[in-house]
Parts: structure tokens; C-alpha cells; sequence
């Protein structure tokens, strides 16, 4: 290996408390404790044998060079994690188990490969940022004690066949980024499963699995995900759709909720040939008010992201143009979709101009009161409806 | 006695048309034709050879783009600034040198012409002229470098204090750039910053190059060839950092950043600024906290500062930063006395989500 290959073999060694810089090519195998940051430059590759175990104490490790490591544990106290920044598709974290760190581990920019990684109990799991073009599949992201997986900075990384279970706030979060590929995911035991927030979080979400989950997915800030194919049951919430946020949804199976989709504050999700039945509440809207929006909305929004970062800076990171709900006639659109055998007999009998006690809209409640003013409750557009179930792509295997 | 009081009308008119009151610079700022509102008004009192140290006196526009800044009579140098966003997120620095630099106020306000700001950055800033401009390509070790960033500087100087280019181009996939530009003398640098990011100091790791002056004339077109990068090395970037914000100057706060419950933060860092409204680029900034919360702030001198904190270096608050203002005053002030280290206690931050 380049004539240069060390091999540290260190049976429970604290190495000096300085600063260490791997200058050349390093193995490392078996037990080692670092109380001071490590760092792998470019043009060095760090390779890491499976069954070593590495701990760090106030520390980390940051890679610019080449990392490739497979079955191997990073641990530590007060730790900060692992730094990927800027390396290549040929640097590969495999099968290793990550823990008790600020962020377990954070890819700056590059495109990194992080396969069948247990990554549980840090602050937050995996950080995607800065346009990083990472590959995410396999991994398990457990109990970490805000966020599973956060992807912000315009990461296009690609995220399948992970599983996120019981993290503090968030399984996966998506912040003013496109993942190229976000399917196959399974989240339960969340509070949020996934979260998609602001301007530019438009990507397609497909094939995820979002069940026992008190909200399983959730949309905010003028984000605009395309959400197809997902299985989302069992949850408290299925679709919270909340602050001018417009999603698209299709093809999913949103059932077995106690509230299918919760609309509120000027949002406008589309939802066409969804399968909505079986929910205890298939459609609620909340503060839900086309009237507001046109009187109230912009205004509301200006005060909201009207503060910089030390509260007293106008700011506008997004144009009104942006955020203005394109859809402005007081209708949810949820044409299309199947609504369960006892229901569709039910809307039958009401007709399109009825009032389906599945839904919750102005029809159930007239008005709500903001701001010591009375604003009328939009409405739910849910005919034609299907009069069959809608095909779920992933009963017949594989990704819708 | 008629004649008493003309004389003293007279007088009295006189001295109302006076400037009174306190001296100093009032204008407006533009975009445009537009009033810029909160733009940063720095005050130098040198030319801009030596705008690596901090402005003398900071001011700031209100939502009618007016400033207002009190100084003692003398020469001054006046810029505008402003660090916003686009529509899509893009950082967008604003910047312009009062055309009437330098200024000279001598008793009462001096009146400023109104001045537009121009958008320091990727487009609309520097206006090419036809056929004219500059081609090349950027390698490390003979290759060529993807996503490197060109930055063209109409001043030498301007490549010390960060996001003051004219202009800048991302290079494509073979590392080759494409510049169009004006007549005229530019100072170039190529970047490319591992974590991916368009702003910051290089940091080690990083590859870094700067080359010029390059002069073009109106309708030429230059090609530069290649343009070699260097690795930032980590003596290089101490040295840099032991110049700048960080330079230790024996007037410091020392604090530690923690949460709610006690906890100690790392990795935020502190921000000083002279504006109460904290806004803009601070003057200084201190190292990320270690694990312990632990800081320590260098100033270059005692006065009053304005403090904040968080986790990034600028731009909107993000899901999970950190971010707080120093609680000691109400207005987040600190009186530091000059030549001493001021220990602050507890520094409260708050996640953001």
C-alpha cells in the first residue's frame, strides 16, 4: 500500500492528549481511545478492520481524505462524531454501529457511501449537508435524541431501505433539500416520522412505510414533496400538511389513522387515487381559511421570518411569490381517492353536495375565530370519489 | 432701533441655518432605484489598502434606506453592505464604496449623495462588455477540479476581507471556467472548500490559489490556462487565523455556552458586534466551544460589544442550531474594560427547531 501502510494495533492505548493528523496511509485494528481530534487529510485513506473499536473522548474524527471502515463501533463521551467532508464514492462506512455522539455522523458535500449502519443514541444521527451527494441505504437509525437522519444545504443524497425507530423529535428531516431518492424507508414509534419543511423540500417520497407513529409525515413552510406509493397507518396523524404547505399525494395508503390528512393554515395538498379508507377521520381541516390567506397570510408570514438570528433583522429568505398558495378558491381538492366500502355507500346516499362524516370541514364548522375575527372554514372537493379500492403498488411487491 | 432689530432677525436666520448639533455622515442607500432598508453602513478611516481592520464607526439604514452616523470632524471612507438571500436560498452579498469617498466632515451633518449597492457575487455586479472576459481551468495535481469556485476582485486588497468579489463562477466537471467581464484590471482566487461550501476562510484541507492582476481590454478575451491549486496547510491557516478575527489581542471575553439545564454546548461560537441590532458581519468571532462549552473571545480592544451565539457561521437559523444573545443587559451588551479578560459565566443557548 504506497510502501507507506502503518498499522496501529492498540490494545486500549490513549493516545497523547494532541491533535493527531494521519499523514500517511493507517489500519486500524482492535481497541483504541483518542482524547484528541483525528484527522485523515486528503490524499491519506484511513482503513478501519472489522471488530475494532473506537473511542473518542471530547472528540471526533474528520476525514478529508478516504475513510473506508466495515464492521466496526465508534463510541465515546461527549463526543462529536464522525466529519465526512468532501470525499468521494469510494470512501464506505459498512455494517459499523455509531453512538453517543453530538451528530454521529455528518457528510459535508461529497459522496460518501454509508451502508447497514446502526446508528442510535447521539444527538442527532446522520447530517447530510452541503449539496452532499451521499448514498444512505441500510441503515438503522434508533433513539437518537433529536433527529434520526437531517438532510439540509440542498442535499441531493439518496436515502433507502433505512429504518428509523424511536428518535426524540424526528426520524428523518428534511430541510430546503431534494434527496435524488428517498424510498423504501420504514419509520415507527416517532414522534414525527418524517418531516419535510420549507421552500425547496420538493422531492418525491415513494415506497416509505410510516406506521405507529404519532404524526407520519409532515409537511411545513411552503414545502412541496411528491408523496407516492407510501404505506402510512396506524398513526395518530397520517399527512399533517401545515403551513402553506402543498404537497402532492397519490398512490398512497393512508389508513387505519386516527386522522388520515390535518390540513391547516392555507394549505393546499392535492390528493388524487389515495386509498383514505378506514381512518377515524379520513380529512380534518384546522385554521384552514382561504379568506385569511388572501386577508392575513402574507402579512402573517412576514412577521414570522421577519427576525434574523439575534431577533431583530428583517428578513426574507423566500419571495411572497414563492410562498402564496396557488390554489385560491377555499377548496381542498381530494377528488379521486377511495374512501372504504362503508363510506363510498354513505356518499352515495349524500350525493356530492353532502356532508360525509369522515371529513371535517366548513361544512361541520362554519367559521373559527383568529385574531378576533371569524373566518370561514374552507372545504373538502371529495367528488368524483373511486368506488373501488385503489391498487397499492406495494402488495404486489416491490416499489411502487 | 429698527435698524437694532433687522440686525438681530439677521443673526437669529444666520445661526438657524447653521448646522448644529453633532457631526457626521447622513445619506441614503439604494437598490436600484429603491430605498435599501437595514443595510450595514461601514465607516474606514483609510482608503481601501487596509480594510482588513475593523471600521471605525458602524450605522445602519432604516426601512426608508435613510443612515444617520455621528463622527468627530475628519476624512472618512464610507461602504454599504447588506447580506441577504435570493428566492432560492443563494447567500446574496450586497456591496458599494460611496462614490464621493473619501468625505470630509467637518461641522454638523454632512450631507451624502444617495449610492446603489450592487450584488457582490454571481451575476449582475461586474457588467461584461461584448467578447470580453477570461477562460482557463482549475486542476489539483494535474487534474482538473470540479465545483471549484473562480472569484474575480477589482482590488488586490479585497481578497482579505472575504465576500467582496465582483465576481464568481463554479467551475463544471472538466474544472474549466468561463468569465465574462469588462475592460479593466482584475485579481482572481480558485477555492475549492471541502465541505462544499461557497464562503468561509479556507480552511486546512482545502485547495486554495490566487493569481493576477490580469488586465483585459474592451473585446479581449483571455485564456488563462490552467490555474494550480494548493492544499491550505495547517500552519498556514493558524497563521492566517492568529491575523484575523481570532487574533489574540489581550482583550477577551471567556464564558462558557451551555443549555437550559446546565449542559455545556460545543461547537457554538460567539459573535461581537458594535451595532446593537447585531446584524451584518460581526467584528469578531470566537472559536467553536469545546466540549466543556468553554469560549474565548478576542477583541481588539475594551468598549461596549453586542453579543450573540449559535453554530453557524451566518445565513437563516437551521432545524437543530444553537443560537442565543448574551443576557447580562437587556440589549445584550457587555462593557469590557480595555486590556483585560472578562470572564461572563453561563452564556445561555437555545436549539432551534
Amino acid at each position: 500500500m504506497r510502501g507507506l501502510l502503518t498499522i496501529l494495533f492498540l490494545l486500549l492505548t490513549l493516545v497523547p492528549a494532541r491533535a493527531l493528523v494521519l499523514d500517511r496511509d493507517t489500519v486500524w485494528r482492535g481497541e483504541l481511545s483518542f482524547s484528541e481530534p483525528v484527522e485523515v487529510p486528503a490524499g491519506v485513506t484511513l482503513r478501519v478492520e472489522p471488530g475494532s473499536r473506537i473511542r473518542f473522548q471530547g472528540s471526533g474524527l474528520t476525514v478529508l481524505g478516504r475513510v473506508h471502515a466495515r464492521e466496526a463501533e465508534f463510541s465515546g463521551a461527549a463526543w462529536t462524531g464522525l466529519v465526512l467532508r468532501g470525499v468521494g464514492v469510494d470512501s464506505l462506512l459498512a455494517d459499523c454501529r455509531v453512538s453517543g455522539a453530538a451528530t454521529g455522523v455528518r457528510v459535508e458535500s461529497g459522496a460518501p457511501r454509508l451502508e447497514g449502519l446502526t446508528v442510535e443514541n447521539n444527538r442527532i444521527g446522520i447530517e447530510l449537508v452541503r449539496k452532499t451527494d451521499a448514498t444512505v441505504s441500510g441503515c438503522r437509525l434508533l433513539r437518537n435524541s433529536r433527529v434520526g437522519l437531517m438532510l439540509k444545504d440542498g442535499a441531493t443524497a439518496g436515502v433507502v431501505d433505512c429504518t428509523f425507530e424511536a428518535n426524540g423529535r424526528y426520524g428523518a428531516y428534511i430541510y430546503k433539500s431534494k434527496p435524488r431518492r428517498f424510498a423504501g424507508n420504514t419509520f415507527r414509534d416517532e414522534k414525527v416520522a418524517l418531516m419535510l419543511s420549507h421552500y425547496g423540500s420538493d422531492p418525491v417520497i415513494e415506497g416509505n412505510c410510516l406506521t405507529g407513529n404519532d404524526t407520519g409525515v409532515m409537511v411545513d413552510r411552503a414545502a412541496r414533496p411528491r408523496l407516492v406509493g407510501n404505506e402510512i397507518s396506524g398513526n395518530r396523524v397520517g399527512l399533517y400538511c401545515y403551513r402553506r404547505s402543498d404537497p402532492q399525494v397519490a398512490g398512497n395508503r393512508i389508513r387505519d389513522n386516527e386522522i388520515g390528512v390535518l390540513v391547516a393554515y392555507s394549505s393546499y395538498p392535492v390528493l388524487h387515487g389515495n386509498d383514505l379508507a378506514d381512518n377515524r377521520l379520513a380529512i380534518r381541516l384546522e385554521y384552514q381559511s382561504i379568506a385569511w390567506e388572501r386577508q392575513k397570510g402574507e402579512a402573517a408570514r412576514r412577521q414570522e421570518s421577519g427576525r434574523g438570528a439575534f431577533g431583530s433583522r428583517p428578513r426574507q429568505t423566500v419571495g411572497e411569490s414563492e410562498r402564496r398558495a396557488a390554489v385560491r378558491e377555499g377548496f381542498i381538492d381530494a377528488r379521486d381517492n377511495w374512501w372504504g366500502d362503508e363510506a363510498t355507500r354513505r356518499l352515495v346516499d349524500l350525493g356530492a353536495d353532502g356532508n360525509p362524516d369522515f371529513i371535517h370541514d366548513g361544512r361541520d364548522q362554519a367559521t373559527f375565530e383568529e385574531g378576533g375575527q371569524n373566518w370561514p372554514l374552507d372545504r373538502v372537493r371529495f367528488a368524483p370519489w373511486r368506488g373501488e379500492p385503489v391498487p397499492f403498488k406495494a402488495d404486489a411487491g416491490g416499489n411502487p | 432701533m429698527k435698524r437694532l432689530f433687522a440686525i438681530l432677525i439677521t443673526v437669529l436666520l444666520l445661526a438657524a441655518c447653521r448646522q448644529g448639533g453633532p457631526s457626521g455622515v447622513a445619506g441614503t442607500l439604494l437598490r436600484g432605484n429603491e430605498p435599501l432598508a437595514q443595510a450595514s453602513v461601514e465607516i474606514y478611516l483609510k482608503a481601501d489598502k487596509d480594510r482588513s481592520v475593523q471600521p471605525f464607526a458602524v450605522g445602519s439604514t432604516d426601512d426608508e434606506g435613510r443612515y444617520r452616523i455621528e463622527l468627530p470632524p475628519g476624512r472618512y471612507f464610507i461602504i454599504g453592505k447588506k447580506r441577504t438571500e435570493t428566492a432560492d436560498g443563494r447567500p446574496l452579498m450586497l456591496m458599494a464604496e460611496c462614490p464621493a469617498n473619501p468625505v470630509q466632515v467637518d461641522r454638523g451633518l454632512l450631507q451624502v449623495a444617495p449610492f446603489g449597492l450592487r450584488e457582490m457575487g454571481r451575476d449582475g455586479q461586474l457588467v461584461p462588455e461584448p467578447g470580453t472576459g477570461l477562460d482557463g481551468r482549475v486542476v489539483f495535481e494535474g487534474a482538473g477540479v470540479k465545483h471549484a469556485f473562480v472569484y474575480v476582485y477589482t482590488d488586490r486588497e479585497l481578497n482579505s476581507v472575504g465576500p467582496g468579489y465582483g465576481a464568481a463562477v463554479e467551475t463544471g466537471s472538466d474544472g474549466a471556467f468561463h468569465l465574462d467581464l469588462p475592460s479593466g484590471t482584475f485579481w482572481l482566487a480558485a477555492r475549492k472548500r471541502a465541505d462544499g461550501s461557497r464562503f468561509g476562510v479556507p480552511r486546512p484541507g482545502d485547495l486554495n490559489a490566487s493569481f493576477g492582476p490580469v488586465t483585459l481590454r474592451s473585446g479581449e478575451r483571455i485564456d488563462y490556462g490552467e490555474i494550480a491549486l494548493k492544499r491550505v496547510s495547517e500552519e498556514r491557516y493558524r497563521q492566517k487565523q492568529a491575523e484575523g478575527h481570532f487574533a489574540d489581542t489581550g482583550t477577551a471575553l471567556t464564558g462558557r455556552l451551555r443549555d437550559s439545564e446546565g449542559t455545556p454546548v460545543a461547537g457554538v461560537r460567539v459573535f461581537a458586534y458594535l451595532d446593537s441590532r447585531m446584524v451584518g458581519k460581526p467584528v469578531h468571532i470566537s472559536d467553536p466551544s469545546g466540549g466543556d462549552g468553554r469560549f474565548r473571545l478576542n477583541l481588539v480592544r475594551g468598549g461596549t460589544w453586542y453579543l450573540g451565539a449559535r453554530s453557524a457561521f451566518g445565513g437563516p437559523l437551521e432545524p437543530g442550531e444553537w443560537v442565543g444573545t448574551w443576557e447580562g443587559n437587556a440589549d445584550h451588551h457587555v462593557e469590557v474594560p480595555d486590556g483585560q479578560v472578562l470572564d461572563l459565566g453561563d452564556f445561555e443557548v437555545r436549539e432551534v427547531w
